[in-house]
């Protein structure tokens, strides 16, 4: 928590001790694009060192707004705060406690995986004398000792996706975002992420989307569901003993 | 300054282990080695203006080959949402392709320096007009790279952004031809729009700072574009 959220928090009326402060809120947040609206006056806290899972059909806005809260959009209504911060008016701050990782994982082609990770931890204002030992921490993290000197482009979609993830981890983020990171992966892989995520609960808040029940049923704290840019309910996990009739009642 | 320096790093070498910076310079030296051996046998004038009007010509063509992948590729690939997730501003990503792909086109520029230094070697050339075509050429290169950058940040298709450049560039460069259609004053307009118009004089050692005014403006506002199209998103 960094001073300038708290004044942040201060500022906006909302609750003066920093623990207070939702690691991100949403309210009253629309994206429209022409007279297509893809998210719909969405209001929304999510708490410090939960794993919250988004759950919707594919449209139904979870990629509008991690991109939201990554700063990849802006939102055409409402307000978005992460730790405090304006996702708008404070950017480059939100940007600097997020890793986001993207549906598609995309990685650079012509980088080795060491070489990457090296430069997105640059890119994300690691001093040069950390840049070694976070891409050290992260490889050695997400088990990619085997592939750090190969080219990108030579990756499996299970070591894509770890790439992915290690980026986003390299600054060692409050906050991350991962846009359906089990997408592509095979069974044993699917499993191997799971646990990373639940692993990452915590030291990081995690919000993660996904279009399967099980994935978000078997790593969330807590789950919302989306269709059609709406937000239609929020549940604790512990709190939902059957997730796929709770989620037929909404849809 | 830092995070340009990290973009900038990561463009350049982007630019140079591409098989395709390579191509455009064999192409660009080979026709210019081509026209340069028999301007010299045939005419035996010891100055570079043929050579210079070649290179502009060759610029046209070449430079949206360099500059279409720029952005494109980023937006086709994705990397470009990692890009503008991380805390770098849009400028700084905007001013990183600039400055990479200008470096490699004027990196190509400098080895026809080779043709200035025989000249010297075994005539008397006048060196004022070499001085400012070379000029000529970085501002005309300036504004080839910053219209390829913008046309490469509209669309995800590298053919459609080099497409895009060589007509941006073909209108610039005719832009004085319809002027005789227009009424005053867009008629003077389009005189002062036109890229050869700028162009010529000083490759013929008069140096206006107006037409250095019209490259510098050109590719400020080509890049001002692109800048605030990226941050429209």
């Amino acid at each position: 928590m960094t001073i300038s959220s708290i004044d942040a928090a201060l500022r906006d009326n909302a609750p003066t001790r920093a623990t207070d402060i939702p690691a991100i809120s949403a309210v009253g947040v629309s994206k429209r694009y022409g007279s297509v609206t893809a998210l719909d006056r969405l209001t929304l806290d999510i708490r410090r060192g939960e794993v919250f899972g988004l759950l919707g059909p594919n449209g139904s806005g979870k990629t509008t707004f991690m991109r939201l809260l990554a700063g990849y959009l802006l939102p055409s209504a409402g307000r978005l705060t992460v730790a405090g911060l304006d996702t708008v008016r404070d950017s480059l701050a939100v940007r600097r406690r997020i890793g986001y990782v993207p549906e598609s994982a995309p990685l650079y082609r012509q980088m080795r995986v060491g070489e990457f990770l090296a430069f997105m931890a640059r890119l994300r204002g690691l001093p040069e004398r950390a840049v070694a030992a976070a891409v050290e921490r992260v490889v050695n993290r997400l088990a990619l000792g085997a592939v750090v000197d190969k080219p990108t482009r030579a990756l499996s979609r299970g070591y894509r996706q770890r790439a992915a993830l290690a980026q986003a981890l390299i600054h060692d983020p409050d906050i991350l975002i991962l846009d359906e990171p089990t997408n592509g992966l095979d069974p044993r892989q699917i499993i191997e992420m799971r646990e990373l995520i639940r692993s990452l609960a915590g030291r990081h808040t995690v919000l993660m989307s996904s279009h399967i029940l099980s994935e978000v049923e078997k790593t969330s704290d807590r789950v919302a569901v989306m269709l059609d840019g709406r937000l239609l309910g929020v549940q604790a996990m512990a709190d939902t003993p059957d997730l796929e009739s709770w989620f037929l009642s909404l849809t | 300054m830092r995070t340009l320096r990290i973009l900038f790093a990561k463009e350049l070498n982007a630019t140079l282990t591409s098989p395709i910076g390579y191509t455009v310079a064999a192409v660009f030296l080979l026709v210019l080695g081509y026209t340069f051996s028999l301007t010299l046998f045939v005419t035996k004038v010891a100055n570079l203006q043929y050579i210079f009007h070649q290179m502009y010509v060759l610029s046209i063509l070449l430079v949206p080959v360099l500059t279409m992948r720029t952005f494109a590729e980023e937006r086709r690939s994705e990397t470009l949402e990692l890009l503008l997730t991380a805390p770098v501003r849009e400028l700084s990503v905007v001013l990183a392709k600039y400055a990479a792909t200008l470096t490699l086109v004027l990196g190509i520029f400098a080895l026809t320096l080779i043709y200035a230094v025989i000249l010297g070697r075994y005539g008397e050339p006048d060196w004022g007009p070499i001085y400012a075509g070379y000029l000529a050429l970085a501002l005309h290169a300036s504004l080839l790279v910053a219209v390829g950058l913008l046309m490469s940040s509209i669309t995800e298709s590298q053919v459609v952004a080099a497409a895009l450049s060589i007509g941006a560039f073909l209108m610039l460069w005719f832009a004085d031809s319809v002027s005789y259609l227009l009424p005053p004053p867009f008629d003077s307009f389009a005189i002062n729009l036109s890229l050869i118009g700028h162009f010529k004089p000083m490759v013929s050692g008069s140096v206006f700072l107006s037409d250095i005014g019209y490259f510098v403006t050109a590719s400020m506002l080509a890049l001002f574009l692109t800048t605030w199209g990226l941050a429209q998103r």
